[in-house]
C-alpha cells in the first residue's frame, strides 16, 4: 500500500494521548505547538519536539515495526538514533529512524516492509520455521542449484527490509561542506562540551558536533543536579563561539584526521556530508546502554532504562502503566525512581547486583507479563532492564586503537596507543560524577588545544571505571541483534559449526551487521561467544568497526549532481539553432543541426563552418621549443619556418600513439600548437612531464590557451571567397598556401590566427579568434556566406567528410595498443633523429614489421553500413580485424569504413568477411584508406 | 559586415543588460549583502617567468599573495613562477608595457589571456561559507587573509583564488578557464542559496 493511499484512508480525528505526562522540568517539546501527522492510516498530533515515536508512544503505539526475519514485532527498544525496531518510512523517504526524527506538520509515517499490515503480518509465519533458520540457513539453502538463484532472489527481496523509493518523488536536496577545525568533538555530552569550551577558550577553533538533537548527552534526563550543570555547559558553549552541530554525527575518521560528518536537521537540505579536516580529534561519545538477552527480550514493552528516562524526562510520555525493572547499576534505580515519580506503577525492582535476574518475556504481540528468576509470575506492560554500557570505541578503532576488555567494569574501554591527533574523554574513558566528567573534558580540551597549537600543555588525570557485574545473558535465551533477528542460540550453533571467532561469527549469523553496526550487539555476540567457546571475552575481542559509524544517505555521498560542463563562446547560437547536444568529455558540442547529411554536401559542394573550440591549444614559448618539438613528435621540426604549420604525432613511451595535431610556428620563440580535442589535458601534462623530468634545462614555457580562442573551421570550395569577405589577411593560394599559418583581423576583430589546414578535405581555414568575439565572428561568417550556401555543420558530418578522407581519429581509429606503424603513419616516424619518446618501441616495431594495417573497407552491397567494432573474420572463428569507423557517405552514396585487419589482408581488392552485430557475415573489399579526392586536390586549391 | 565587434563573458549575463567598455554585461543591482559578479571584462595578462629570477623581483609578488599595484592593478601568483595581472577592461596592452622588458637572457611569457579566462568577485561576510561548500581549502582568515592566492579546485573546476577585500569585507575573486566560467558561476549560486547570494552587475574593477 503507498504512502498515499495510506494518507487518504487517515482518519481526521486524531488519537488521543492517555500517556502523555504532566511537564517534565527537562522536556524538550513545546507544548503550544500542534504537529499533527499520519501514522499507519491514522491521524495523531504530537507536539513540537516530539520524535515520531514519543508521539506515537503518548497515544499508547507500541509496535513500529516488524522483524527482518522472523517477522516478530518490535517497538522501542533505546528511544534514541540506535532503536533496533523503529525504522519507518516517511512519505517516499525509506529507513526514517523513528525514534531520532522529529515531528513535522503533514508528516505520513507508514511502517516499513509488512505484509499485508503492521498487526497481521503473513510472513510471521516464518516463526513457525524458526528452528529451521539458524544462522547459516541462507547460505547452506540459497547456494545450489545455481539456476534457481533468480528464484530465490525475487522470494528473499519480499523479505528484504528497506522501505522504498518512488520514481515520482521529488529529488531531495543532498550537499556537502568542507571545513577544518582545529579541534573536533565528537560527542556534546558533559565531558565533550567542556573539552570544546576549554579548546575554545585556549583559542582554537572548535567544531562540537553531537548526534543528538541538543547538546547535553544523559544530563538532559537527568534531576536537578544534572540540569543545573546542563544549563551551565550549554552557557559557556554559547559564549566561547564554538561551531555546534546538533543532529549531525562523526561518521568517519580517516588517515590526518580527515573526517566525514553527516549533518542532518538542515532547512533546506536533506542531508550534508561535511569533510573536516580537524588538527585533533576528541572523541567524546559517551557510553550506550546495552541490552539484555534472555527469551523474549525483543517484545514490544521491554525498554533499556534510557529509553525510559529519554520518554519520561524528555518527551513527557509514560512508557507504560505497570512495571518491572531489572536493575545493575545507577541509571536503573533513576529509571524506577522516575516510573515511581510519574505514577507509573512499579510493580518489583529486580537488583541483579544481587543475583535477581528475569528469565523471560511473556506476550503475544506486546509484553504482558515477566518470569522472573525464582519463577514468580508478575503482570506487567513494561519491562526495564539496566544490565550494562558498552563504550562505543568505533571513531578510535578507526584512528588504530584496538579497545580491550575490561572485566571490571565489563566493557571494552580505549586501548593504548592513540595518534597524538586524536583524543578521547568522558564515559568512554571512565566513569564519574557530573563534575569528574566535566573536569576530565575540560582537561582534554585544553590538551587538544596546545596540540593544536594554542596554550599551554595540559595534563589529563585519569578517568577510571565504576565496577560493574558482568551481565549479558539470562538462563534463556534471546536475541543478540534485534536488527538481523541474530539470537544467542545462533552465535552457540555458529561456535559449534566451527566460526569460533568474533570476525567470523558476525559474518556467519550477521550479528552487528545490521544498521546499528554493533553498538548495541557486538558485547553480548561476544560474550555468547565466550560462553560457547570456553574462552574469555579478552581473548575474543571485537571485530573492527569501520566507517561509517551511523547510516549516511547515498545522496549526501553524492553531493550535488552537477559534473563540470565546458561550453564554447558560440554556446547561445548552437542553443537557438536547433543544434543536436553531444556530450563529449567535459564538452558540450553540437553533434548537427539536424541533417548531417545535407551539412556534407554542404561543405563539398560550397561552404560550412563548424565550432571546433574543444581543440586543444597550447602556447609555447621559449628558445628550446624545436627541441621540445623533436623529443615529443615521431617527426621533424628543426626546420619549421616563422609562418609554417606541421601536422604531427606523439607516441607514449610504448610507441603507442598518444595524440596528434598540427603546430604553427607564429614568431621567432612562438609557436601554438593544436591538439584533438579530448587529448588537450594529457599532451600538457606530458609536455610538462618531459620538461620538469627529462629535460629541466629546456627553457619554454607552456601555457593552455584551448579555450582563450574560438576556434571555427571554415571549409568548402568557396570558403576562400568567404573569409575574404571579413579578414585583412592575403588569402590567395601564393600568398597563403597550403600548410601556413597568419595572424589578422577577422570582423574586426584583431590578434586573430588562421591556419591553411584540412581535415574534411576541402580547402579550409581554420581561425582561432579571441574567445569572446567568438559569437560575433561566427554571426558575422554566416551572415556574410548566406548568398555562398553557408551553414554550420556538426560534429557528425565532420566525422563523415573525415571518414571520406581517411582521416583517422586519435581514440577513435587508434586504440590503446595502436602504434605508429599499425596506422599507417610510419612515414611520418623519422628513426634517424638522436630520439624522441618511442622511439626504442618504434624502432623494434619497424623492425619487426606492424601486424596490423589501418586500410580502407567498402561493404560490396553498399546500403550495408557495418557498425562501429564489427569483426572481420575469416571462415570459422578466426578475428582478422576489426571496423573502427563507418558511415554513410553522402558524397559517393555508399557505405564506406576505416578498418584494422591483419598485414596479409591488406592489399586493396582483397575481400573480407564481417560480421554484423546480429551475426549476419557480408563481403567487404580491402581500400585504400582515402575514400574521396585521393590526390588531395580540392584540399591545396 | 556585422555590428562592431561586442565582447561577451563566458557567463550569461542576468538581465538587464547593456553594452560597457565593449562587454556585454549585466547591469543588475544586488540588494543582498553576498554578491556574486561576474569580472570576466576585466583585463587579465599571465606572466611566467624564473619564480628566483630578476622578473620575479620586479614584479614583487610572492608566491600565495596578492596585491595592488601602484597603478591599482591586481597581481596574485597562485603558484610558483606564474603571475596574474588584472586591470580595467581595455588595459592588458598596458598591464604588460609596465612590466618593461625582461633582461637579456631571462625567459619571460607575457600572454594577454582575457578572453581565455573567466572571472568572477564573491563578496559578503559569508562569501567563505559559500566557497567552503564547493572547495576544500581552508579559507580561514588565518589560513588565506586578504591578500591571498591559491590554485584549487572549486565545483571541481581548476580555480585560482585570490582574496581581495572589498572595504573590509571579504572578497574572493575566482578565475578559471573559460569554457568553465558558467558552470561554476553556476555552481557558486547553487552553493549561496542557502545564504541569500544575489547577482550583482558590471563594474570595471
Amino acid at each position: 500500500m503507498t504512502a498515499r493511499v495510506r494518507a487518504a484512508r487517515s482518519s481526521r480525528r486524531p488519537a488521543e494521548t492517555p500517556f502523555r505526562l504532566p511537564p517534565q522540568p527537562g522536556e524538550v517539546i513545546d507544548r503550544s505547538r500542534l504537529v499533527p501527522f499520519d501514522w499507519d492510516g491514522r491521524r495523531y498530533v504530537g507536539f513540537a519536539g516530539d520524535t515520531i515515536t514519543s508521539a506515537l508512544a503518548a497515544a499508547g503505539v507500541r509496535t513500529f515495526s516488524r522483524s527482518f526475519k522472523y517477522s516478530r514485532p518490535r517497538g522501542i527498544l533505546t528511544a534514541s538514533a540506535l532503536d533496533p525496531g523503529c525504522t519507518v518510512q516517511v512519505g517516499d523517504e525509506p529507513n526514517v529512524r523513528a525514534s531520532a526524527r522529529r515531528l513535522a506538520a503533514g508528516m505520513s509515517v507508514v511502517p516499513q516492509n509488512v505484509w499485508p499490515t503492521l498487526r497481521y503480518d503473513l510472513r510471521s509465519v516464518n516463526k513457525v520455521v524458526a528452528p529451521f533458520l539458524t544462522a547459516g540457513f541462507y547460505y547452506k539453502t540459497f547456494m545450489s542449484p545455481r539456476p534457481l538463484w533468480p528464484a530465490y532472489e525475487r522470494v528473499l527481496s519480499r523479505f528484504a527490509s528497506g522501505g522504498w523509493t518512488s520514481p515520482d518523488a521529488i529529488p531531495s536536496y543532498y550537499d556537502q561542506r568542507f571545513t577544518h577545525p582545529d579541534v573536533l568533538v565528537a560527542g556534546g555530552g558533559p565531558a565533550g562540551m567542556a573539552a570544546a569550551v576549554e579548546a575554545a577558550r585556549a583559542g582554537a577553533r572548535v567544531l562540537l558536533v553531537e548526534e543528538e538533537h541538543e547538546l547535553g548527552g544523559s544530563l538532559r534526563w537527568g534531576g536537578a543536579q544534572e540540569l543545573e550543570a546542563l544549563g551551565r555547559l550549554r552557557a559557556d558553549v554559547a559564549q566561547a563561539g564554538i561551531e555546534v552541530l546538533v543532529d549531525s554525527v562523526v561518521a568517519g575518521r580517516y588517515d590526518d584526521n580527515w573526517i566525514s560528518i553527516a549533518q542532518r536537521g538542515l532547512p533546506d537540505v536533506t542531508e550534508r556530508l561535511i569533510k573536516a579536516r580537524a588538527g585533533i580529534l576528541v572523541v567524546a561519545p559517551g557510553l550506550i546502554e546495552r541490552p539484555y538477552v534472555f527469551a523474549g527480550n525483543d517484545l514490544p514493552g521491554v525498554m533499556l532504562s534510557t529509553a525510559v528516562r529519554r520518554l519520561i524526562d524528555l518527551y513527557a510520555v509514560a512508557p507504560g502503566s505497570r512495571a518491572v525493572v531489572l536493575s545493575a547499576n545507577a541509571e536503573g534505580d533513576a529509571a524506577a525512581a522516575d516510573l515511581d515519580r510519574v505514577g507509573v506503577e512499579v510493580v518489583r525492582v529486580l537488583d541483579a547486583r544481587r543475583g535477581e535476574d528475569v528469565r523471560r518475556a511473556l506476550g503475544r504481540g506486546t509484553l504482558s507479563a515477566v518470569e522472573v528468576a525464582d519463577g514468580s509470575r508478575i503482570d506487567c506492560d513494561l519491562l526495564v532492564t539496566a544490565t550494562g554500557w558498552t563504550a562505543p570505541t568505533s571513531l578510535l578503532n578507526m584512528a588504530g586503537n584496538q579497545p580491550v576488555w575490561d572485566p571490571l567494569a565489563a566493557r571494552f574501554r580505549p586501548g593504548e596507543g592513540l595518534p597524538d591527533t586524536v583524543l578521547a574523554t568522558g564515559g568512554i574513558v571512565g566513569d564519574g560524577s557530573v563534575d569528574e566528567l566535566v573536569a576530565h573534558g575540560t582537561a582534554t580540551g585544553a590538551l587538544a588545544a596546545a596540540r593544536a597549537g594554542f596554550g599551554s600543555a595540559a595534563v589529563v588525570a585519569p578517568l577510571s571505571p565504576h565496577p560493574h557485574p558482568a551481565l549479558f545473558r539470562a538462563t534463556t535465551h534471546g536475541f543478540v541483534d534485534f536488527p538481523e533477528d541474530v539470537s544467542s542460540k545462533d552465535v552457540m550453533a555458529a561456535a559449534a559449526e566451527g566460526y569460533d571467532s568474533s570476525e567470523l561469527v558476525k559474518r556467519y549469523t550477521t550479528a552487528t551487521m545490521g544498521p546499528t553496526q554493533g553498538k548495541l550487539e557486538t558485547v553480548n555476540t561476544v560474550a555468547v561467544l565466550a560462553e560457547a567457546t570456553g574462552r574469555s571475552i579478552e581473548e575474543l575481542g571485537t571485530t573492527v568497526w569501520r566507517p561509517p559509524y551511523a547510516p549516511i544517505s547515498l545522496g549526501a555521498l553524492a553531493g550535488r549532481v552537477s559534473p563540470p560542463a565546458r561550453y564554447s563562446p558560440m554556446q547561445p547560437w548552437h542553443e537557438t539553432h536547433s543544434a543536436v547536444p553531444l556530450v563529449a568529455g567535459e564538452w558540450i558540442r553540437p553533434d548537427s543541426y539536424g541533417d548531417p547529411a545535407a551539412e556534407v554536401r554542404a561543405v563539398r559542394s560550397a561552404v560550412g563552418i563548424i565550432d571546433v573550440t574543444p581543440l586543444g591549444k597550447l602556447a609555447l614559448h621559449g628558445p628550446d621549443v624545436p627541441n621540445l618539438l623533436a623529443a615529443a613528435y615521431v617527426n621533424k621540426w628543426a626546420k619549421l619556418d616563422v609562418g609554417s604549420v606541421r601536422y604531427g604525432v606523439m607516441c607514449a613511451e610504448d610507441g603507442v600513439i598518444l595524440d596528434d595535431g598540427v603546430t604553427g610556428r607564429l614568431g621567432a620563440a612562438r609557436y601554438l600548437m593544436s591538439t584533438t580535442s579530448s587529448g588537450a589535458a594529457t599532451v600538457w601534462q606530458h609536455l610538462e612531464s618531459l620538461l620538469q623530468t627529462e629535460h629541466p634545462d629546456w627553457r619554454v614555457h607552456i601555457t593552455p590557451m584551448t579555450t582563450a580562442y574560438a576556434s571555427i573551421n571554415i571549409a568548402g570550395p568557396r570558403s576562400r571567397e568567404l573569409l575574404t569577405r571579413l579578414t585583412d589577411v592575403d588569402l590567395s593560394a601564393d600568398a597563403f598556401p597550403y600548410m601556413r599559418v597568419r595572424t589578422g583581423r577577422i570582423a574586426d576583430v584583431a590578434d586573430c590566427v588562421l591556419w591553411r589546414i584540412g581535415f574534411t578535405g576541402e580547402l579550409s581555414y581554420e581561425i582561432h579568434v579571441p574567445a569572446s568575439y567568438g559569437l560575433h565572428v561566427w554571426e558575422a561568417l554566416l551572415e556574410r556566406g548566406r548568398d555562398l550556401g553557408v551553414r554550420p555543420f556538426g560534429v557528425e558530418a565532420q566525422r563523415i567528410l573525415r571518414l571520406e578522407k581517411g582521416h583517422l581519429i586519435v581514440a577513435q581509429d587508434t586504440d590503446g595498443l595502436t602504434k605508429a606503424y599499425d596506422a599507417g603513419l610510419g612515414d611520418l616516424v623519422k628513426l634517424d633523429k638522436d630520439d624522441f619518446v618511442g622511439k626504442p618501441e618504434l624502432l623494434w616495431q619497424h623492425e619487426d614489421g606492424a601486424q596490423q594495417s589501418l586500410v580502407g573497407l567498402v561493404p560490396v552491397d553498399p546500403s550495408i553500413v557495418p557498425a562501429e567494432g564489427c569483426q572481420i573474420v575469416d571462415g570459422a572463428t578466426g578475428i582478422l580485424g576489426r571496423i573502427t569507423s563507418s558511415r554513410r557517405s553522402p558524397t559517393l552514396d555508399r557505405s564506406i569504413c576505416l578498418a584494422y585487419v591483419l598485414k596479409q589482408y591488406a592489399e586493396p581488392d582483397t575481400v573480407v568477411t564481417v560480421r554484423l552485430p546480429d551475426g549476419r557475415r557480408i563481403p567487404a573489399t580491402v581500400t585504400p584508406p582515402t575514400h574521396f579526392d585521393p590526390e588531395g586536390a580540392r584540399l591545396r586549391g | 559586415m556585422a555590428d562592431r565587434p561586442v565582447a561577451r563573458s563566458a557567463i550569461a549575463p542576468a538581465p538587464p543588460v547593456a553594452v560597457r567598455d565593449g562587454w556585454e554585461v549585466s547591469t543588475r543591482r544586488a540588494s543582498g549583502a553576498l554578491r556574486l559578479a561576474d569580472r570576466s571584462p576585466l583585463a587579465k595578462v599571465l606572466v611566467r617567468a624564473d619564480p628566483d629570477g630578476p622578473f620575479a623581483d620586479r614584479i614583487g609578488v610572492a608566491t600565495g599573495t596578492a596585491r595592488r599595484t601602484p597603478a591599482n592593478a591586481l597581481a596574485a601568483s597562485a603558484r610558483p613562477g606564474e603571475w596574474l595581472l588584472m586591470g580595467p577592461p581595455g588595459s592588458a596592452g598596458n598591464l604588460a608595457d609596465d612590466l618593461g622588458a625582461p633582461d637579456d637572457g631571462e625567459l619571460v611569457t607575457v600572454l594577454d589571456v582575457t578572453h581565455g579566462r573567466a572571472l568572477m568577485r564573491l563578496t559578503g561576510v559569508r562569501a567563505d561559507g559559500v566557497l567552503a561548500k564547493v572547495c576544500g581549502v581552508d579559507l580561514s582568515d588565518r589560513a588565506m587573509p586578504d591578500g591571498s592566492a591559491a590554485g584549487t579546485s572549486v565545483a571541481r573546476v581548476a580555480t585560482d583564488i585570490v582574496r581581495d577585500d572589498v572595504a573590509g569585507v571579504p572578497s574572493y575573486l575566482l578565475h578559471c578557464e573559460r569554457s568553465s566560467g558558467q558552470h561554476l558561476f553556476a555552481s557558486l549560486l547553487d552553493a549561496g542559496r542557502e545564504f541569500g547570494i544575489d547577482v550583482d552587475g558590471y563594474a570595471n574593477s
